[in-house]
């Protein structure tokens, strides 16, 4: 599923929600079941989540020796993380560069290996804020591949972006969001793009009584 | 959580700060040449001060050494927790962790741990190395007293190192309380002098800080080879301040990063 809005319509926030990073004001969420407020550690258990920032590792740590500790902190023991490690090193193609000091990776590089990192543990619930930012085309190709590989596995995928040509190509599903409500849903076998496109920038360019009056039109 | 797991989680953090610190080969050859420096100071310090004056019975290099040394650990060791939410936060690493299947009281423990064992091999070193070097006197060591000194010394470190964190992530300002600390310990804890030649307000407001007890047991423990029977007064005193402060200061951390989910400025720094 893709969530697309514009800058500051609540896209990460709610990925951060599902991953207990925030707590909310109000409502519930629940993941496989677990309420991230009363039974926050099982509901974080399930969940792993890739934060678009290459700051968010140990930049003295090589690639592997990154993986091998969040791995521990995700309970990830034994032989277990060994293999998890070198699985999906191999998935996101770092293998070359696992005993490469992170602190000179490419801007792509990172992005691959927080997705090793969201995944390691094989959560049922893989959350991606913006995985194709600042990726040229081909590393973009190399990128989507590897999630329709992680949703193949039986992940659910959830996608924070602004892309629409990304939502189109990754999500079975959409949510447009805008200033913090969920003014869109649908089936995406059931749109076409141009539609999505005009449905987007109806939805998203509008004053706010202005979208609802279109979302209307549009039901 | 099991013992076990939390093994594993402890070793995969040592693990980490061994290897980040071991490419860091700069920082340790000078971090040896300012301590050998430091060493060197109280030497000629305690020589230009003269062998007469003998604060609490012990002789004045002695006395330096080891209050320098063991206040260097425990104010080290504080600022390992404040040092972890801050680099955290800095690094952008502070929600990944929180992401992670450790909670993060757990998560801070296990990390300034980590920080206060390379503290431990500094102060031996340093303690070790004053000795060795400058020869004051043999040291006469009960070994019970210290560790039972040094336990309870943990315990505070642990109090006030959560109640930084805490301070850090509500206000983004853990630092205030070791800036606070760090400037009327050294006045008020006996590190460099006894508190007792303070007047006696100062004196009174000096027992009130754990920091002084701890430095005076560990000096009777190491340079006075004293049993837990003469000690047994700083060691009630530190275990008072250890059952007050200890909950007090996990339950600030607690609280300080549930108002932090809820208000969204985790990683505000």
């Amino acid at each position: 599923m893709a969530l697309l809005g514009p800058n500051a319509s609540g896209k990460t926030t709610l990925l951060k929600l599902i991953a207990t990073v925030l707590l909310p004001d109000a409502g519930t969420i629940r993941v496989q079941g677990h309420d991230i407020r009363t039974d926050m550690d099982r509901a974080r258990s399930q969940v792993g989540m890739a934060i678009a920032t290459e700051r968010s590792f140990f930049p003295r740590l090589t690639a592997r020796e990154n993986l091998s500790f969040f791995a521990a902190l995700d309970n990830v023991r034994g032989p277990a993380r060994k293999q998890a490690i070198e699985l999906r090193l191999a998935q996101t193609g770092l293998l070359d560069a696992a005993d490469t000091l992170v602190m000179s990776f490419s801007a792509g590089m990172y992005q691959r290996l927080a997705i090793a990192r969201a995944v390691i543990k094989n959560p049922s619930v893989v959350l991606l804020d913006e995985p194709s930012r600042s990726l040229d085309p081909a590393a973009t190709e190399q990128l989507w591949a590897l999630i329709r590989n992680i949703s193949a596995a039986g992940a659910a995928v959830l996608i924070a972006t602004h892309n629409l040509e990304e939502a189109l190509a990754l999500a079975d599903s959409i949510a447009i969001l805008r200033q913090g409500k969920m003014v869109e849903h649908s089936e995406l076998a059931l749109r076409h793009a141009d539609d999505l496109r005009a449905t987007y920038f109806g939805l998203t360019e509008r004053r706010p009584d202005e979208a609802d009056a279109f979302v209307g039109t549009y039901q | 959580m099991s013992i076990s797991a939390l093994v594993d989680k402890a070793l995969a953090i040592f693990r980490r700060d061994l290897l980040t610190s071991s490419r860091y080969r700069g920082a340790l050859i000078f971090t040896a040449i300012g301590t050998l420096a430091e060493l060197a100071a109280f030497y000629y310090l305690a020589r230009a001060v003269g062998p007469s004056f003998r604060p609490e019975g012990f002789d004045y290099f002695s006395f330096l050494l080891v209050g320098t040394g063991f206040y260097t650990f425990l104010l080290m060791g504080i600022h390992s927790f404040l040092q972890s939410v801050q680099e955290a936060q800095q690094t952008g690493s502070f929600e990944v962790l929180m992401t992670t299947e450790t909670s993060a009281p757990v998560l801070l423990l296990l990390t300034a741990t980590s920080a206060c064992a390379r503290n431990l091999v500094q102060l031996i070193l340093y303690v070790g190395a004053g000795f060795l070097i400058f020869k004051p006197v043999a040291p006469s060591i009960s070994i019970s007293a210290v560790l039972l000194t040094f336990t309870l010394s943990l315990g505070i470190v642990i109090a006030i190192g959560f109640m930084a964190a805490a301070l850090q992530v509500t206000f983004q300002k853990g630092s205030v309380i070791l800036w606070a600390l760090g400037s009327s310990a050294w006045l008020l804890t006996g590190t460099l002098f006894p508190i007792s030649n303070l007047p006696h307000p100062l004196m009174l407001a000096a027992r009130m800080i754990p920091i002084t007890h701890a430095l005076a047991s560990m000096r009777l423990a190491l340079l006075a080879g004293i049993g837990l029977g003469a000690v047994r007064q700083e060691i009630v005193t530190l275990s008072v301040f250890c059952a007050f402060l200890l909950p007090l200061g996990f339950w600030a951390f607690s609280y300080s990063l549930h108002k932090a989910r809820q208000e969204g400025t985790l990683s505000n720094y």
